[in-house]
């Protein structure tokens, strides 16, 4: 649904985007994670047609979107990361206003308004002022924005920044219940948030591409798969001397009640003869998933901004 | 031309919910007024000769308020990002802007339709010649309008696109008045590019197509600018 081939975006002498490219299939979600000033912003502004790129091209839904912007912006709905609202209008007037800047007029444009409203929770606020209401629900009208023209896809800058725990959780449930309808593309600061919400990860770093794949696929390969031993009641720091010295076994670190070691290939079996042979009592001996935050932090490094 | 209606929908709808709209009607209907009554004590008079030259001058500083929020505004609070990433052509945004801020203008000049009726009712007016002074003083909204939008499109601050559109008509002004300064043959030429010798005819009842395809030409010039601004915005 989407491609990009070696997209470059320049500011005079600052490369914000270096020769990045990825593709995005039809009906996923698109995970796009960064630390802050990594060029994500810059890259959906490219995407959405609002910022040429200096090298490169893209396509949305087969179209350039460089050749046939109108075809592309007609085709995506875009949030950017300041909701664009009209502050002294009201919610139901800024739709109406979207919708027809959309081509969409007349009773369609106020069943579209409905349905849209009511997607992001908003029912009832038609009349209330842009301007009076608080950031969250800024947020949904801005999300309602994007949706009216029901685009195919979707591009999401940091949809969940500056809200609270609750509405942080009724725009991922938002984000989570459109992936049906929509190719999502967000960016985002919230680790957790690609790993509930995300079926692909880009990763980008000082405007480069550090990863990319499914999420599985980011994790495995920047995360070290770690192993937790539970040895009740075993002195830890021979164990940890004997688990060690196998072939398999990366680094062993001692926890409270066992060991955690890292390993390239699942060294669970030569383990578990090992602690059985020493005599000792192996409660557990479990794989620990990678996690994002893991992968992420052996990509851009610990001093990556993280929120 | 859809986008055009829409837009300019909307720029009336922001305009007036706030106050904005109301504080310009009044302060230029209480310019006028003070015009009027000035141009009536000094000729005696039953004409709008002496109103209609002051409120031109004084829409020189008036009207780049108007338009200063224009693209400033919109930068500055994200909706550029909208507008840009809907299929909206640049020319329909610009013309939507620049037909909202004539409308305004047009009720502006309604508004001092009361004068020509007062004089109506104590004197005995020349009715084309304040037809031909309103078409003029219409043209010259044009003309100043589109000035202002372009400043806006320049810069992201509304203070420096309403100061910058003033000073950007400031000269089209004063180049009328060099005499002294430049001699009557330089002058003869300056005239051609000044504003107010440009209106002088329509003030006369006079509508000279010279000076029609003048403000026409000035208007289109600097709404051009500004299209070329905004496209070259995108490349910077």
């Amino acid at each position: 649904m989407i491609e990009v081939q070696g997209i470059t975006k320049r500011y005079g002498a600052f490369v914000a985007v270096r020769d990045l490219s990825f593709s995005v299939g039809k009906g996923r979600v698109l995970g796009f994670i960064g630390p802050n000033g990594a060029g994500k912003t810059s890259t959906m502004r490219v995407l959405t047609g609002f910022l040429p790129a200096t090298l490169g091209s893209a396509t949305i839904a087969g179209f350039d979107v460089f050749e046939e912007p109108m075809q592309v912006k007609k085709r995506v709905g875009y949030l950017p990361e300041t909701p664009p609202l009209y502050k002294e209008l009201s919610v139901g007037d800024y739709l109406k206003f979207v919708a027809e800047l959309r081509g969409i007029t007349g009773g369609e444009s106020l069943k579209r308004i409905g349905e849209v409203m009511e997607r992001v929770g908003l029912r009832g606020w038609e009349r209330r002022i842009v301007g009076s209401l608080s950031k969250g629900y800024r947020q949904r009208v801005g999300l309602a924005q994007a949706l009216i023209h029901q685009p195919p896809v979707l591009i999401l800058d940091e949809p969940t920044s500056g809200l609270d725990p609750a509405q942080m959780v009724g725009v991922r449930q938002l984000i989570s219940d459109l992936r049906h309808d929509h190719t999502v593309v967000l960016s985002t600061h919230i680790l957790r948030e690609v790993e509930a919400l995300c079926d692909d990860v880009v990763v980008i770093n000082k405007g480069a591409l550090a990863a990319k794949g499914t999420l599985d696929e980011v994790r495995l390969a920047h995360a070290p798969v770690r192993y937790r031993v539970g040895l009740p009641g075993v002195d830890l720091d021979k164990a940890a001397n004997a688990v060690g010295a196998l072939d398999l076994v990366g680094q062993v670190r001692l926890i409270d009640g066992g060991l955690e070691v890292s390993a390239p290939q699942d060294p669970r079996v030569a383990i578990a003869a090992c602690v059985v042979n020493a005599g000792w009592a192996l409660e557990s001996l479990e794989r620990i998933a990678p996690s994002l935050e893991d992968a992420f932090l052996s990509l851009v490094g610990a001093e990556g901004e993280l929120l | 031309m859809r986008a055009v209606w829409t837009l300019l929908k909307k720029e009336l709808k922001v305009t007036f919910v706030t106050p904005l709209a109301y504080v310009f009607l009044g302060v230029f209907l209480f310019l006028a007024g003070l015009f009027f009554y000035m141009g009536i004590v000094m000729t005696g008079e039953a004409s709008l000769r002496v109103m209609m030259g002051n409120l031109a001058i004084s829409l020189l500083f008036v009207l780049p308020m108007l338009t200063m929020r224009h693209f400033a505004e919109e930068q500055k609070a994200g909706t550029f990002e909208l507008l840009m990433t809907s299929p909206l052509s640049p020319v329909a945004l610009i013309l939507g802007k620049w037909l909202s801020s004539m409308v305004m203008c047009g009720l502006m000049l309604i508004g001092t339709l009361i004068f020509p009726m007062v004089l109506e009712v104590y004197g005995d007016p020349d009715w084309g010649i304040i037809v031909t002074s309103y078409i003029g003083l219409f043209l010259v909204c044009g003309a100043f309008t589109a000035a202002g939008l372009f400043a806006s499109s320049v810069t992201n601050d509304q203070v420096a696109a309403g100061m910058g559109g003033i000073v950007l008509l400031l000269p089209f002004w004063l180049i009328g008045n060099a005499d002294a300064l430049v001699g009557d043959g330089l002058q003869g030429w300056l005239d051609k590019l000044a504003l107010l010798p440009h209106l002088r005819g329509f003030t006369r009842g006079v509508v000279d197509s010279a000076d029609v395809a003048y403000f026409v030409a000035f208007a289109f010039v600097f709404l051009f600018l500004t299209y070329r601004t905004l496209e070259s915005r995108r490349w910077r």
